[in-house]
């Protein structure tokens, strides 16, 4: 299984294309955001000046573009072409192929968070403790598996052509919905209300609270952790029901 | 080692009374057969006939309704993960946004005792497309890459599913001494074609599959023999008495165009005998065995006519 590992990861490190989104976009896009901001403007709520807050939105918007982005897409594409089917007919475990992929994923979304932090700590003169970095690094990583289920279960769920208009609309939605492009102190009220419930606000509310010096809130965890089961959970149902009839 | 001491030893896979049914269609219906260490198998059969159900079944891709399929005495799918069962499916995709020799590399890796790549590589006849990205091969190309991934490793099962489809006269030729070789090394190797030409050159036994049921089993000359066994073909002078000809004895067909006839039976030295004592005087006459194409045909023709 290590050798599709490898291979996956050596297919994702050249494919500039989806290397550009996952890596350097979420930078850039921390640039744009942050970037007429002086390191005084705090975002409401938080304490935290709005380069802080954005740096951990934009790290995990990077993560969750890594995960989710490319399985969802491949997966789908992958078992209409009939590799899937192909790699049944080797003696690798049934569960190795989507262990590769989220494996791979989950290298690739590692330099996407270490890259927003490096911007923002050169570009924007965030500052923390050295705890803090690795904290947040952790957090924002192991957070990134919720997603790296969905998409799995997305690849699974849709076909070659629907996968990418669905993956683009959960992609937009939970980015959005879960402030991630901006705090959800600034969304009206009722949709504060549903944010509150959003995966993504969770995700990106671990890192906010390091970065305040706290740990990270139970009820964001357990919202996490839950997700996690409801995702991974359907990733497993849908991979076992495409197996059957395969 | 002896054909009889072959066939007695325990079946490399099993078919017993199998049935897989989709909607109202019966796919494979009460399929019983066994494969024999050693034996070069062709699977042969009209479209929807149940081949690709049938190797389906054999692989664990599919489970079936009733009956049981085992492969090498244990499940398919176990068999598979022992590394005991090579496949390339018409169905089989690759990975894409690799090259060849990756992908090679990775089924031999995956494999418990694998081959070296470049023999798997050389083999194949993909050593010249090695560096190649998997997405730009053609057709043929593919293919056989498919196969060197069917290969990579020591299996005792080898199955191919149209394996040559896509291939020009040379790279098949190519390809089934390659098969031949493996063969020869004691490996059971199951295909399904659509070339009737490759089953006679090629198999030991071919099986014909229709509706999802085995019409017949056994070498291609008993196929050939089973079908109605020869052909003859005349020219007459003169107008040609279709009714009289019918009367001929042991025809299973008879086709008349111009002067020309052609007919196929069952005794061929009973009917050129009455064809004589008809008093006609047939010119350019030949006798002929049929080949297995038209023995196919007459075979499943005859099939299709009974009421089912």
């Amino acid at each position: 299984m290590n050798a599709l590992i490898r291979l996956e990861l050596a297919r994702a490190l050249r494919n500039r294309k989806s290397l550009f989104f996952s890596v350097a976009y979420p930078s850039i896009l921390f640039l744009l955001i942050a970037g007429t901001a002086d390191s005084t403007t705090k975002v409401d709520g938080t304490g935290l000046t709005l380069p802080t807050y954005m740096m951990v939105s934009m790290a995990s918007f990077g993560a969750l573009t890594a995960v989710l982005m490319g399985n969802s897409e491949r997966i789908a594409k992958e078992r209409e072409n009939g590799w899937v089917r192909q790699l049944r007919l080797t003696p690798l475990p049934g569960r190795g192929y989507v262990l590769a992929k989220t494996a791979s994923a989950a290298v690739v979304s590692l330099p996407a968070i270490v890259m927003v932090f490096l911007v923002a700590a050169v570009g924007k003169d965030v500052r923390l403790d050295a705890w803090q970095w690795l904290a947040l690094t952790g957090a924002i990583w192991a957070g990134s598996l919720v997603f790296a289920a969905l998409g799995v279960a997305l690849g699974y769920l849709a076909t070659g052509d629907a996968v990418r208009p669905i993956t683009m609309i959960t992609y937009f939605g939970l980015s959005i919905l879960g402030g991630l492009w901006m705090p959800t102190t600034t969304f009206p009220g009722w949709l504060q209300d549903i944010a509150e419930w959003v995966p993504t606000r969770a995700y990106a509310a671990l890192g906010q609270a390091i970065e305040q010096s706290q740990a990270p809130h139970a009820g964001d965890i357990a919202l996490l952790a839950v997700f996690f089961v409801l995702f991974g959970g359907g990733a497993a149902w849908l991979y076992r029901k495409d197996t059957l009839k395969a | 080692m002896t054909t009889t001491a072959v066939k007695t030893a325990a079946p490399v896979a099993g078919f017993d009374r199998v049935s897989k049914t989709y909607g109202d269609v019966r796919a494979v219906d009460g399929l019983t057969l066994a494969l024999h260490p050693g034996e070069t198998v062709a699977l042969l059969g009209p479209n929807g006939a149940g081949k690709s159900t049938t190797l389906d079944l054999l692989l664990g891709l599919k489970r079936p309704d009733s009956g049981t399929v085992s492969v090498l005495g244990t499940e398919p799918r176990e068999a598979i993960v022992a590394g005991r069962v090579g496949a390339m499916l018409q169905s089989g995709g690759l990975m894409e946004e690799v090259t060849v020799a990756e992908l090679v590399r990775l089924a031999c890796s995956l494999h418990p005792r694998p081959y070296p790549v470049s023999d798997v590589l050389a083999r194949a006849g993909v050593t010249q497309i090695a560096g190649r990205k998997v997405d730009k091969l053609s057709g043929g190309q593919a293919q056989r890459v498919r196969f060197a991934l069917a290969t990579a490793g020591d299996s005792d099962l080898i199955v191919l599913d149209e394996p040559t489809t896509g291939m020009d006269v040379t790279a098949r030729q190519a390809f089934w001494a390659t098969m031949r070789e493996q063969a020869d090394r004691g490996r059971t190797v199951l295909f399904a074609t659509h070339y009737l030409e490759e089953a006679d050159a090629i198999a030991d036994r071919v099986l014909v599959l229709h509706r999802g049921r085995l019409l017949a089993d056994g070498t291609a000359a008993e196929i050939k023999a089973k079908a109605g066994a020869r052909r003859i073909s005349f020219d007459l002078d003169g107008p040609v008495d279709t009714d009289a000809l019918r009367t001929l004895p042991s025809l299973t067909r008879c086709d008349v165009s111009g002067q020309t006839v052609r007919m196929q039976s069952a005794d061929a030295d009973a009917t050129v005998h009455a064809l004589y004592g008809l008093g006609l005087y047939p010119r350019n006459l030949e006798v002929a065995g049929l080949g297995l194409e038209q023995a196919f045909v007459a075979i499943t023709a005859a099939e299709e006519a009974r009421p089912s």
